[in-house]
C-alpha cells in the first residue's frame, strides 16, 4: 500500500474531521480562486482601459516629461507628419496618433468655462482609443477638417449646450495671444471620471491648430503597438529611430502615465493581499488542529510504527501525505464550487460600483483565469505541509515507549 | 544466558529510573542480561519490578539512563535514530498486550507493513504475508481488518506480522494478558512451535504462569534487579 492510499484511509477513519478540514480548503480555495478572477479581470480591463486611453507608449519632448507648460505647445513635437511617419515604420506599431493637449474657455455666448482640450486625429483615434465607446449622445468626431467638438457631458451641462449646440472655444496661442475658433457639439461623452467630464473637450486637430495657431506641431505622438509585443523593446527601438531622424523624443511607457491605474492596483493587491493572508491563517490553524489532534488520536499507532521499524522521517511523511491528500481534495472540490459560483455570479447581472473617482460600475464579470487557480492550489498545498509539518514533526520525535503507553 | 559470546541481544549494567512529578522512580537498576538464539525467556516478577522497561530497552525501543544495549555485536547508544529504526525492523520483531494492529489496514496489510519498510514490493509482500497469516492459523483472514477479529486473532496477526522480516528476536510484552485461558494457551503453542520450527528467541515480560511454565529460562526481577536467572 502506497503512502498516499494509507493517507486516504487514515482520512476515511476520521471522516467528520476530514471533511471539516476538506470544507475549510474547499471554501478557502473558492473564494482564493474567485477573488482572484475577479481581481484579475479587474487588472485587465484596467490595463486595457488604461491603454486604450493613453497607448502603450508616448513620444514626448524630454521637457514635458514631468513638468506642464507655461505657454500652449511649449514642448510640442515640430514637423510632427514626418515624426508620426518615422515612428509608424517600426513592424510591431499598430497605430501612432498625433494629439495636441491644451487648456481654454468655452462659451455659450453669455457663459465661459474652462476646459481640458484634446486635439485628435479622429478616424485613428475612433479606431485605437474608448472614444467612441463613451459616447452617450450623438456622434464622435468624423473629419479632420471639421468644425466639430465633442464635450464631456458634465462640461455639457455646465454650458447647457446638447448635439448641435454651438460653443465658441478661446485659447493661448505658442506666442501668448488669444485666440478663439467656433465649435459644433457632435457628441457628448462620460469619460467615467466625473472631474475629468466636467472638463473634457475633443476636436480634430486641424480645429485645434487653427484655434492654437500651430502649424504641425503637436503635444504628443501616442503609440498603440500589436498585441503580444515586447513594449520596452518597441520603445527602445522607437526613440532610436526618431532621434536618428532628428527628433530627440523621450519615450514614456504607460506605466509611468497612468498613476491612477498603478494607485487602484496597490489598492486591489493590498485588498486581495489581506484577505488571502486571512485565508492561508484559518486554514492553517484549521489544519494545524485537525492533524495535532490526529497526531494526538493515533500516538500509540505511531508508537508501534516506530517500534515496527519506521524511522521518524517515515512517521513525518504519513502525516505530511494526508495534509496534501486533503489539499487535494479540498482543492479539486474549491475548483468546483468556484466555477459554479462564478457561472452563478456571471448570469446573476450584478453591477458592481464604480471605482474610486468614476462614475459609472460595470457589471460584474468573474473570468475564469487558470493562474489564480493554479497560485490557490500552490498556496493551498503550501499551507497545508506547512500546517501538518508540526504535528507530523512533533509524533516523529514521540518517545516509542511513551506512545506506545499513550491512553 | 546472563552475558557472553554469540548473544543476539546483551544488556550490560543497565539503569533506567523514570520521572513521577517530583519523584525519580529506578524501573531497571543494573541489570545485566544476554538473548541467545533459539532462547525462549520469560521475564516475571510482579508489578512495578522493571519488566517491561528491560524489555524495551532490550528492543531498543527505549534507551538506558546508564549502561549498554548490545545488538549483533554493536553498541545501540553508537546507533542513530534510523539505525536503530532498521535494526528494530530487520533483527526483532515484537508483541503487544493490546496487539496494536494498525487499524486501517487490513491482516494481510499489517503482516505485509515491515515487509513494505524493508522494501519488498507488491506480489513478494502479498505472498510472504499471506503465507505468515497461514502458518499462524489465519489463511482465511487476509483481507479482514483488526476490528472484524477476535482477540485471539488479532494477537495471531501481530505474531504474523513479528515474523515478516524473519527477526532474530521476538519481544512480547504481557502478550496473552488480554485473552481468555483457552486462547492464551493457543497462541503460546504457536509461538513455541516458531521458537522450535524457525530458531525465533521469544523474550516475554509477563505474569502469566502458562507462559513460565513453557519458558526454558525464566528470569525473576524484583524492584528493578534480577533476582533470579533459571534456565528450565
Amino acid at each position: 500500500m502506497n503512502a498516499f492510499a494509507l493517507a486516504l484511509r487514515n482520512l476515511a477513519r476520521q471522516r467528520r474531521r476530514s471533511l471539516l478540514m476538506i470544507a475549510v480548503v474547499t471554501f478557502g480555495f473558492a473564494a482564493f480562486a474567485l477573488a482572484g478572477g475577479f481581481v484579475a479581470q479587474s487588472f485587465e480591463t484596467l490595463r486595457e482601459g488604461t491603454i486604450r486611453t493613453v497607448g502603450h507608449l508616448q513620444a514626448v519632448d524630454p521637457r514635458a516629461v514631468g513638468r506642464a507648460e507655461d505657454v500652449t505647445l511649449e514642448f510640442g513635437i515640430h514637423d510632427a507628419h514626418r515624426a508620426r511617419a518615422v515612428a509608424s515604420q517600426d513592424p510591431d506599431v499598430a497605430a501612432v496618433l498625433p494629439r495636441i493637449e491644451f487648456v481654454g474657455l468655452a462659451t455659450n455666448g453669455s457663459r465661459s468655462i474652462p476646459f481640458l482640450g484634446v486635439g485628435v486625429d479622429p478616424e485613428p483615434e475612433a479606431k485605437a482609443t474608448l472614444a467612441p465607446e463613451m459616447l452617450v449622445k450623438g456622434k464622435y468626431l468624423s473629419g479632420d477638417g471639421d468644425d466639430s467638438v465633442v464635450l464631456g457631458t458634465g462640461l455639457a451641462n455646465a454650458l447647457g449646450v446638447g448635439v448641435g449646440g454651438r460653443i465658441t472655444l478661446l485659447a493661448t496661442t505658442p506666442d501668448g495671444s488669444l485666440n478663439a475658433v467656433d465649435g459644433i457639439v457632435a457628441g457628448l461623452v462620460d469619460v467615467k471620471i466625473k472631474e475629468l467630464n466636467d472638463r473634457y473637450l475633443a476636436a480634430g486637430i486641424g480645429l485645434v491648430s487653427r484655434l492654437v495657431q500651430s502649424e504641425d506641431i503637436v503635444s504628443k505622438l501616442v503609440v498603440f503597438l500589436k498585441p503580444r509585443v515586447d513594449e520596452a523593446k518597441v520603445g527602445e527601438r522607437l526613440k532610436a529611430a526618431l532621434h536618428a531622424a532628428g527628433f530627440p523624443l523621450a519615450i514614456q511607457r504607460w506605466q509611468d502615465l497612468a498613476v491612477f491605474y498603478g494607485q487602484v492596483r496597490l489598492l486591489y493587491i493590498g485588498i486581495f493581499g489581506f484577505i488571502g493572508a486571512v485565508l492561508v491563517v484559518i486554514v492553517i490553524l484549521s489544519a494545524a488542529i485537525v492533524m495535532a489532534m490526529a497526531v494526538t488520536e493515533r500516538t500509540r499507532e505511531i508508537g508501534t510504527l516506530r517500534a515496527l521499524g519506521t524511522r521518524p522521517a517515515g512517521v513525518r511523511k504519513m502525516f505530511l501525505v494526508e495534509g496534501v491528500a486533503l489539499a487535494l481534495i479540498g482543492c479539486a472540490a474549491g475548483a468546483l464550487l468556484a466555477l459554479i459560483v462564478r457561472w452563478v455570479l456571471n448570469a446573476s447581472g450584478l453591477t458592481l460600483p464604480p471605482p474610486p473617482g468614476g462614475t459609472t460600475g460595470a457589471p460584474l464579470n468573474v473570468k475564469l483565469y487558470p493562474l489564480t487557480y493554479g497560485v490557490g492550489f500552490v498556496a493551498m498545498l503550501v499551507t497545508m505541509t506547512v500546517a501538518a509539518y508540526f504535528p507530523a514533526r512533533r509524533a516523529s520525535r514521540l518517545p516509542i515507549v511513551d506512545a506506545l503507553t499513550h491512553v | 544466558m546472563k552475558e557472553g559470546a554469540g548473544a543476539l541481544v546483551e544488556g550490560r549494567d543497565l539503569h533506567r529510573a523514570y520521572v513521577l512529578g517530583q519523584a525519580r522512580v529506578p524501573a531497571v537498576r543494573g541489570v545485566s542480561i544476554s538473548i541467545a538464539p533459539g532462547e525462549f525467556v520469560a521475564l516475571q516478577g510482579p508489578s512495578g519490578s522493571g519488566k517491561t522497561t528491560l524489555l524495551n530497552l532490550l528492543g531498543l525501543l527505549d534507551s538506558p539512563d546508564s549502561g549498554q544495549v548490545v545488538v549483533d555485536a554493536k553498541e545501540a547508544d553508537t546507533l542513530t535514530e534510523d539505525e536503530r529504526s532498521d535494526l528494530r525492523r530487520d533483527r526483532f520483531g515484537f508483541v503487544f498486550q493490546t496487539f496494536n494492529l494498525i487499524p486501517v489496514l487490513t491482516a494481510e496489510e499489517n503482516v505485509g507493513y515491515p515487509l513494505a519498510l524493508k522494501g519488498v514490493e507488491g506480489n513478494a509482500r502479498r505472498d510472504r504475508a499471506r503465507e505468515l497469516l497461514a502458518s499462524v492459523g489465519l489463511p482465511d483472514k487476509a483481507e479482514v481488518r483488526p476490528d472484524l477479529l477476535s482477540g485471539g486473532q488479532r494477537q495471531r496477526v501481530a505474531i504474523a506480522r513479528a515474523l515478516a522480516n524473519d527477526p532474530a528476536v521476538v519481544f512480547a510484552d504481557e502478550p496473552t494478558a488480554n485473552l481468555d485461558s483457552h486462547t492464551a494457551d493457543e497462541i503460546l503453542e504457536l509461538m513455541r512451535g516458531i521458537n522450535a520450527s524457525r530458531g525465533v528467541s521469544f523474550l516475554f515480560a509477563t505474569h502469566d504462569p502458562n507462559v513460565v511454565r513453557r519458558a526454558r529460562r525464566v528470569v525473576t526481577l524484583h524492584d528493578g534487579m534480577i533476582e533470579s536467572d533459571r534456565a528450565l
